[in-house]
């Protein structure tokens, strides 16, 4: 009696060891520079940025021996034929099988146009607002956004109008659309402004994204709209992941901005990141939104916004992308 | 030593009489002699249920193989079997009020219980009955309507709409009677202002049944010129069935259940159940939305798709307490069943929108009145749920409605 009582208390105290032991191993004790560090690093930077060839071919490379990009950035018939386990890669043991209902809706082969020549990554950050960065952003060959970004008339002039992939996070069409249970008309009609870009959402991630995933695809085929739907690949976003997790940005999942980023930086000659600024101050230590449409914050462990930041600085730094932070230089020579 | 573990052991043996194992196993043991019971109990109660069944819908499939097997009727056979000669040999229609259809449809009438005679006679009865004309019989249809309007009141009562279901209601469901559901403003939103129909508004209506018993009847013209045409669950009428059904639709049911199994709830696609009610061209949708919780959703689901195709085709749902007092009143006069067929509702829903009511493909007998096997649809042979609904009786009730006067069931081949 006495040794099971113990034995038990033995098996608590194991799994508190385990528990502590899990979290410091996801909020490590070690910390980033402060957030007025980073923005002070900014400042002192400046605008001087030079493109970097060897470290865009050195990170085009790193990126295709880990995640290859090219192949297994969205679920296609190639890389995924009926059959084919698609393990999630936001959930901890959870698989979905291709199977005949699943496969006619992948894509045949990566539709891009490959190789892209200037990319520009759109994120949604509130650094955005008054930017004035619509027509730099408009005039690049390939335009990604991230997340159904409004793009209305007031947000025009500083977010642009045109884009090619846009990202779409089940969790929106939850929340917006209502699941797409009930009237498609709305989400419909408003993915009319994307024109005839890719939507690109990660229907494989997590267990409750897969349904709305899979009925964004049938509603925009019910309608014979002329958007193409994309999956993400589980697998690719996991490779992803782990890169830039070797590369020190522990979170438990990524932004989306920065799978963005990781693909743009694998299939492009020239990338440019507007829009990413996870912080509450601006560069002239003016308070900034948090989204450049409304200020409605994330949820607070999930993505590791500043070391992100930190990481694509260090990208900027070494000129292999660009980072558009601030107010972009008019055509008129303002700045 | 052993003195030590038998003292020790004691305590604990006599504690485990009611230890865990033992109960563990007193309830196994209970639980199987329950199982075991049950079995026994339902197995048996499953045999007699299917007995009657047969007997009540195809015992007769033995003596039907052909008219051979007339030889063991009752008394009454060699009368009935020499007027049956004279009228074939007449070759004609008799008179609504001749004496001769008036006795037979005294014959008819005289069956006061499907159980009373054998399903043959019956039919038999029914086919001589066919050489009379019939004719609308006033005082019984104002009779019968009146009584209906009393009860169930359709013009008003067989949709929900905005007058008759307001905002703010909590709608109780036909089956499910803990389940009970708030109109919101949602919900109010997706209801006619109105009924869209008035009482007697229509002069002929047809009522299209799926039976197997329309196959080949050539009915469809008959059909679509009738004013006001009904039809049950969705049934495919294009070229290979429409000159037997007909083409036109003012009015069509669809079973949620239909919409569960074939087009997944409406979650995943569309179009392509779209595409099916384009058959009927402006045809409007009924849905029984309240008969229990796991309809709604799906029913709402069907309004919804037609708004976001900008189809001007009306969606109704049934009025939970209309279907409940249709229910009860067939319940007297016969027609006991879980729930009633579509098909009577649309009869009992015809009846007072319309003056005279045809019905085409009612006819839930494994074969034809001669004797013919026929499938359960004309389009498939996919046998319900037994229990469930009380077909036979339903046409029973027919039988004896177009006996006297009030509906005309149509079994034959039209000309």
């Amino acid at each position: 009696m006495l040794v099971r009582c113990y034995r038990g208390k033995l098996s608590v105290w194991a799994a508190l060891c385990v528990l502590v032991l899990c979290w410091f191993y996801i909020f490590p004790g070690y910390r980033l520079p402060r957030d007025k560090e980073i923005v002070e690093e900014v400042l002192r930077h400046g605008e001087a940025w030079q493109k970097n060839q060897s470290g865009i071919d050195l990170y085009r490379k790193l990126l295709t021996e880990c995640c290859d990009p090219r192949r297994m950035f969205a679920v296609t018939k190639e890389n995924s034929p009926i059959g084919k386990v698609l393990w999630y890669d936001g959930e901890f043991y959870h698989s979905h099988t291709v199977n005949n209902e699943t496969y006619p809706l992948f894509v045949q082969d990566n539709p891009l146009q490959l190789p892209l020549k200037k990319c520009a990554v759109v994120g949604n950050g509130g650094i955005l607002r008054h930017s004035k960065c619509g027509r730099d952003i408009d005039q690049a060959d390939f335009i990604m956004r991230c997340n159904l970004p409004p793009l209305s008339k007031e947000y025009v002039e500083d977010v642009g109008t045109r884009s090619h992939l846009v990202t779409a996070n089940p969790s929106i069409i939850e929340k917006r659309f209502q699941n797409l249970l009930w009237s498609r008309k709305a989400f419909v009609d408003s993915m009319k402004v994307y024109g005839s870009s890719y939507i690109y959402m990660p229907a494989f991630s997590m267990k409750p994204g897969t349904d709305p995933s899979l009925r964004a695809y049938y509603a925009l085929a019910d309608t014979s709209s002329n958007l193409t739907m994309l999956f993400a690949n589980p697998e690719f976003l996991r490779t992803v992941g782990k890169f830039w997790k070797a590369r020190g940005v522990h979170a438990r999942r990524l932004s989306t901005g920065l799978f963005l980023v990781s693909l743009a930086l694998g299939l492009c000659e020239e990338v440019t990141a507007y829009g990413f600024w996870p912080f509450s101050v601006g560069l002239d230590e003016q308070p900034v939104s948090h989204h450049y449409y409304d200020n409605i914050l994330p949820y607070k462990w999930f993505h590791a916004m500043p070391e992100e930041f930190v990481q694509l600085w260090h990208l900027h730094k070494s000129g292999t992308l660009r980072m558009r932070v601030g107010h972009c230089p008019g055509q008129e020579g303002g700045r | 030593m052993l003195r030590r573990r038998m003292g020790y052991t004691d305590p604990s043996s006599g504690k485990d009489i009611l230890g865990n194992r033992s109960l563990c196993f007193i309830f196994i043991c209970a639980f199987g002699l329950v199982t075991l019971l049950q079995q026994i109990l339902y197995g048996k109660n499953y045999i007699k249920s299917a007995q009657q069944f047969s007997r009540l819908k195809g015992d007769e499939t033995g003596n039907w193989t052909g008219p051979v097997n007339f030889s063991d009727d009752g008394s009454l056979k060699p009368a009935r079997n020499g007027r049956k000669r004279y009228l074939e040999n007449y070759d004609g229609s008799y008179e609504y009020n001749s004496t001769a259809c008036r006795e037979l449809r005294q014959e008819i009438m005289d069956v006061k219980v499907l159980t009373m005679v054998k399903t043959s006679e019956l039919f038999e009865r029914w086919r001589n009955l066919q050489v009379c004309r019939w004719e609308q019989s006033k005082e019984e249809t104002s009779n019968f309507k009146m009584s209906l309007s009393r009860c169930c009141n359709a013009p008003a009562f067989l949709f929900t709409t905005k007058r008759n279901t307001p905002a703010g209601t909590k709608l109780r469901y036909e089956v499910d009677t803990s389940g009970i559901l708030p109109i919101t403003t949602e919900v109010f939103k997706m209801f006619p202002d109105d009924m869209p129909y008035s009482k007697s508004q229509y002069k002929k209506c047809a009522v299209i049944g799926n039976g197997g018993i329309i196959k080949n009847s050539k009915c469809g013209k008959e059909i679509d010129s009738a004013d006001f045409v009904f039809r049950c669950n969705i049934p495919p009428i294009n070229e290979k069935y429409s000159t037997d059904v007909g083409t036109k639709t003012d009015l069509v049911t669809i079973n949620p259940s239909i919409i569960t199994e074939r087009f997944q709830k409406l979650e995943k696609w569309r179009r392509p159940f779209y595409e099916v009610l384009q058959n009927y061209e402006n045809s409007s949708v009924v849905l029984p939305a309240f008969y229990n919780t796991r309809n709604t959703d799906v029913s709402f689901r069907v309004k919804y798709m037609l708004d976001d195709f900008d189809s001007q085709r009306g969606v109704f749902f049934f009025h939970p307490q209309y279907l409940l007092n249709v229910q009860r009143f067939w319940a007297v006069q016969g027609v006991r069943a879980k729930r009633l067929s579509s098909g009577l509702m649309l009869v009992t829903a015809a009846l007072e929108m319309c003056e005279e009511v045809h019905l085409y493909g009612f006819w839930a007998f494994p074969m034809n009145p001669s004797g013919i096997f026929i499938t359960h649809h004309y389009y498939d042979n996919v046998k319900p749920r037994p229990g469930f609904h009380a077909m036979p009786h339903e046409i029973f009730n027919f039988i004896h409605m177009h006996t006297r006067g009030i509906i005309n069931v149509h079994t034959g081949p039209c000309t």
